[in-house]
């Protein structure tokens, strides 16, 4: 039985082993190019061995503006964390306390928003910024992003505020909360981390979103996931210069990632199930 | 019931009752998400199906008319837009396969609550959180047949074309598949894991005593009671998988030929490119109608295994 016990546990481990390799080589490889000279990037055949250096960093940071792209991406992902955050946490909260059949409706609404494809919405909503004026402003990328992120947010707190026991509000509500105070006070505090998770989550999806960004913003707004297809196949960047590029756009949400993973982790399940 | 059980606040006392209040307040806390998505989201999808029923071309705007449903009738007249839906739906079919069986060994593996397997879980989610567009840049610089340390080796020993497995017609849809299930597997991972853990610890227990071996045990208890979760998690990956546009726009811009063409990148083409409002309408709506029949028979199927399970 122990014995048994004690070789499945090998197995599994060396089963999770393999997938921590597979998972990270290709990305560690990528971020390796980054700090190879030249004639390595191009060795035949590859090699894994080379000496490091700092200037495709240099080469990056002279061709692009870095800073001024990173802040559009920080502009696009917080301004539609923010928004969503505004209208999907009350939202959730309503829909996890009333006690109607239209509630349940309606959190189910809010999570097939969620599974609508770009094509079918990013046309008409180029027109309408069009229309407005907003065409080629950052704004108009939190806007849509702000879409399916308030809707994820919604359904995502549903589930957290269903789980939570409302007779604290209520015992809070006869002794004279408000009811807005019994929300705010009392439930919001209470679900702290799916409220990092859903921060968490509307940086991640408007940090990586690229479709939206590529066809609404002008040169000047583009975010760092723009700039990165635009560096790819332009004659002055090597494989070296992109690969440092790529650096600054993966690496604030892998840290943020790895770092808050138990509320990542937590907050996926809990806004899928 | 629990409507009456609710104790009557002292400040009750206002021309509506506390009940009534209540509603309107809930009310008033759901309705700016719902204005935001009704006009954002819900409006645009509406004009994309007034859009696909006209010959509407923003180049030629004094050219519009209205033709009915023509466009439905002839959009799988063209070979781009039939190997479009062709590719993906192949794609998400082998793709969610594949994802699905190494997601659910992967989730079995990482089952036992210790520390290393929460360290693993979050370095095996990395592929999930990194750029979609990088994903499609690491892919291809690792598959570069003259230096990528992957695609070198397979042209080198004859096993890929010369100008690597993307730029083989052959070959190339394998290959997006491939690294979508790199991309997407811990995904389905973490899941099917969330599953696992939430399985009702006596059963497990019992079956342990009685004998059962660890294979016996996943056939037989495991597998019929995650029956709600593995559809769950087939549906939300296929959902996504169908919506594929990043990697493929990144690694191989449909090509060659139509080989790894898809519904969203003819959509995104037909519209943004060739101002093509109709097609791309029509091909941005037919993708929807998929993903909601995708979506509506997957639930259907949940809710008969739910209602099963549950007696």
């Amino acid at each position: 039985m122990i014995a048994s016990d004690r070789r499945s546990i090998r197995m599994e481990r060396l089963v999770v082993s393999l997938a921590i390799v597979l998972a990270l080589v290709p990305f560690l490889w990528l971020a390796a190019t980054a700090y190879k000279p030249g004639r390595d990037i191009f060795a035949i055949p590859p090699t894994l061995l080379f000496s490091p250096t700092l200037e495709n960093f240099r080469k990056v940071l002279t061709l692009f503006d870095v800073p001024a792209l990173l802040i559009n991406s920080l502009k696009i992902a917080g301004t539609s964390a923010l928004l969503s955050l505004l209208v999907g946490v009350p939202a959730g909260y309503a829909l996890a306390r009333a006690r109607s059949r239209w509630a349940m409706g309606l959190a189910y609404f809010f999570m097939a928003i969620r599974m609508v494809p770009p094509a079918a919405t990013l046309i008409p909503f180029y027109l309408m910024m069009r229309d407005i004026g907003l065409l080629g402003q950052w704004i108009s990328v939190a806007l849509i992003n702000t879409t399916l992120n308030a809707a994820f947010v919604t359904w995502m707190m549903f589930s957290y505020f269903r789980s939570l026991p409302k007779e604290l509000e209520e015992a809070a509500m006869t002794d004279g909360c408000t009811q807005f105070g019994a929300f705010f006070k009392i439930a919001l505090p209470a679900v702290r981390p799916g409220i990092i998770a859903a921060v968490m989550f509307c940086i991640l999806f408007s940090w990586n979103d690229f479709l939206f960004a590529m066809f609404l913003t002008r040169l000047e707004d583009k975010p760092i996931s723009v700039a990165l297809l635009s560096a790819y196949g332009t004659k002055d960047i090597t494989w070296g210069t992109l690969g440092a590029l790529a650096h600054f756009s993966t690496l604030p949400i892998v840290v943020i990632v790895l770092g808050l993973n138990r509320y990542f982790v937590q907050g996926l399940t809990r806004g899928i199930h | 019931m629990s409507d009456l059980s609710l104790p009557v606040p002292a400040r009750a006392l206002s021309p509506l009752g506390f009940y009534q209040r209540r509603r309107w307040f809930l009310v008033a806390m759901a309705a700016p998400a719902l204005a935001y998505i009704l006009v954002v989201a819900v409006w645009p999808i509406l004009q994309g199906m007034y859009f696909s029923l006209f010959d509407y071309n923003l180049l030629k705007p004094h050219r519009t008319k209205f033709v009915g449903l023509q466009n439905y009738l002839e959009v799988f007249d063209t070979p781009a837009n039939r190997a479009a839906f062709v590719n993906t739906v192949i794609f998400t079919a082998a793709a969610v396969t594949i994802e699905l069986v190494l997601g659910f060994g992967l989730a079995l593996a990482l089952w036992r609550d210790s520390r290393f397997n929460r360290i693993a879980l979050a370095l095996v989610l990395v592929p999930v959180t990194i750029t979609p567009l990088v994903v499609g840049l690491i892919w291809r610089a690792l598959l570069l047949p003259d230096f990528g340390l992957l695609g070198y080796w397979l042209a080198h020993w004859g096993l890929s074309d010369p100008r690597g497995l993307l730029a083989d017609p052959h070959s190339a849809l394998a290959t997006l598949i491939a690294i979508d299930v790199w991309e997407w597997t811990p995904m389905m991972a973490l899941i099917l894991l969330a599953g696992l853990k939430s399985l009702p610890s006596d059963i497990l227990e019992a079956s342990r005593t009685d004998g059962a071996t660890g294979w016996q045990r996943v056939r037989l208890i495991v597998l019929p009671l995650m029956l709600p979760a593995v559809l769950l998690a087939l549906m939300i990956r296929s959902v996504d998988a169908f919506r594929v546009f990043d990697s493929v726009y990144v690694t191989t811009g449909g090509g060659p030929g139509n080989s790894t063409n898809t519904l969203m990148l003819q959509a995104v083409k037909e519209g943004l490119q060739f101002f093509d409002i109709g097609a791309a309408s029509t091909l941005g709506n037919v993708t929807l109608l998929c993903i909601a029949l995708i979506a509506g028979g997957l639930i259907a199927v949940i809710r008969r295994a739910d209602r099963r399970a549950n007696g």
